[in-house]
């Protein structure tokens, strides 16, 4: 386990945050994890990135509303293949509370193809490293 | 100047207060919401979580063959907000402690908690019905005697008839 794991701290994928209309929960847990020393998501040799164009491991939260559906599609398609989508909380991965509500387009999977999902409302900083992990993980056969 | 350096070395003495997890054990606060665990031997079927909840996550349904319900939690859509846990008259809905959530896509929809309550047929004219947990009887009578018990094998129907006699 642990040969394993020095494997994948060893490659350095970038992560990139897509914010689709979330409450904002998710985020401050993905912030946690990635400002809060406590969390430190660079343990595993990611890195937070400003770029889409930088990025490896896509991680969206938000239930895809309607008024950025558009936008982060754009952004979306900016990010060079390959690729590895992560679903933060429950909000993109079924819309959560909000389905059926006019103003949601998601769930985010039937627009863009989704690999981990990590549901929650938000989900613990520690859920979200574990599907950070299993990215990675689908990262190191992709490439 | 002076409490900088204070704090400084109090940090330094302290040691990393990083949480060693996922290379090592982690903390869980108590009281922590996590995936819903259920209880079919103790539910009795009011369908109070299903209507409460708020991520409609709960799914309770008469199964095809008609033997019993099903009863299913899509963990996916689960807000986590506990209200079901709170309503539930026996608390045969709780949320857990338990926050490890990520799955692959494929199992996406997989990723659910399920139990099978089987109906029993009723004593004297034999309908099928939701058998009757412990944990109601103990909430309605407090002290369970015979003759109450003897009122838990009955549909409602004889068990009106049986009490007004
Ligand atoms: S899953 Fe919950 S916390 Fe996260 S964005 Fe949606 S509503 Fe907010
Ligand atoms: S915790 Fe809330 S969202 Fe989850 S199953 Fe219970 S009532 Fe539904
Ligand atoms: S889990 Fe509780 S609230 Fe839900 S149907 Fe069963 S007894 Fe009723």
């Amino acid at each position: 386990m642990k040969k394993l794991l020095q494997k994948i701290v060893g490659k350095s994928p970038w992560l990139y945050r897509i914010n689709a209309g979330s409450c904002n929960g998710c985020d401050v847990e993905l912030a946690t994890t990635a400002c809060i020393p406590r969390f430190d998501v660079e343990r595993l040799g990611c890195k937070y990135c400003g770029s889409p164009k930088h990025a490896d491991i896509v991680l969206i939260t938000g239930p895809l509303t309607v008024r950025v559906k558009d936008k982060v599609l754009r952004v979306y398609d900016e990010i060079p293949d390959p690729k590895v989508t992560v679903a933060i909380g429950i909000c993109p991965i079924s819309a959560g509370v909000f389905r059926d509500s006019y103003a949601i387009a998601g769930p985010i999977d039937s627009f863009i193809p989704v690999d981990v999902n990590v549901p929650g409302c938000p989900p613990r900083p520690q859920a979200i490293i574990d599907g950070i992990l299993e990215a990675i993980k689908i990262w190191e056969t992709r490439m | 100047m002076s409490s900088f350096l204070k704090i400084a070395l109090r940090n330094l003495l302290k040691g990393p207060s990083t949480d060693p997890y996922p290379f090592g054990e982690t903390f869980v606060p108590k009281g922590l919401r996590g995936k819903i665990k259920y209880n079919a031997k103790a539910c009795i079927a009011c369908g109070m979580c299903e209507h409460v909840c708020a991520g409609g996550a709960i799914q309770i349904k008469e199964t095809a063959d008609k033997s019993g319900l099903e009863f299913i939690v899509w963990h996916n859509t689960c807000a986590f907000c506990g209200l079901c846990e709170h309503y539930c008259p026996t608390k045969a809905i709780r949320l857990t402690e338990d926050f490890h959530t990520a799955h692959s896509q494929e199992d996406k929809y997989r990723y659910v908690e399920r139990g099978f309550i089987k109906y029993v047929t009723c004593a004297r004219c034999a309908t099928p019905m939701v058998p009757i947990a412990p944990e109601l009887m103990t909430l309605a009578y407090g002290q369970v005697n015979k003759d109450i018990e003897k009122l838990r094998h009955l549909c409602p129907k004889c068990r009106q008839k049986q009490s007004l006699r």
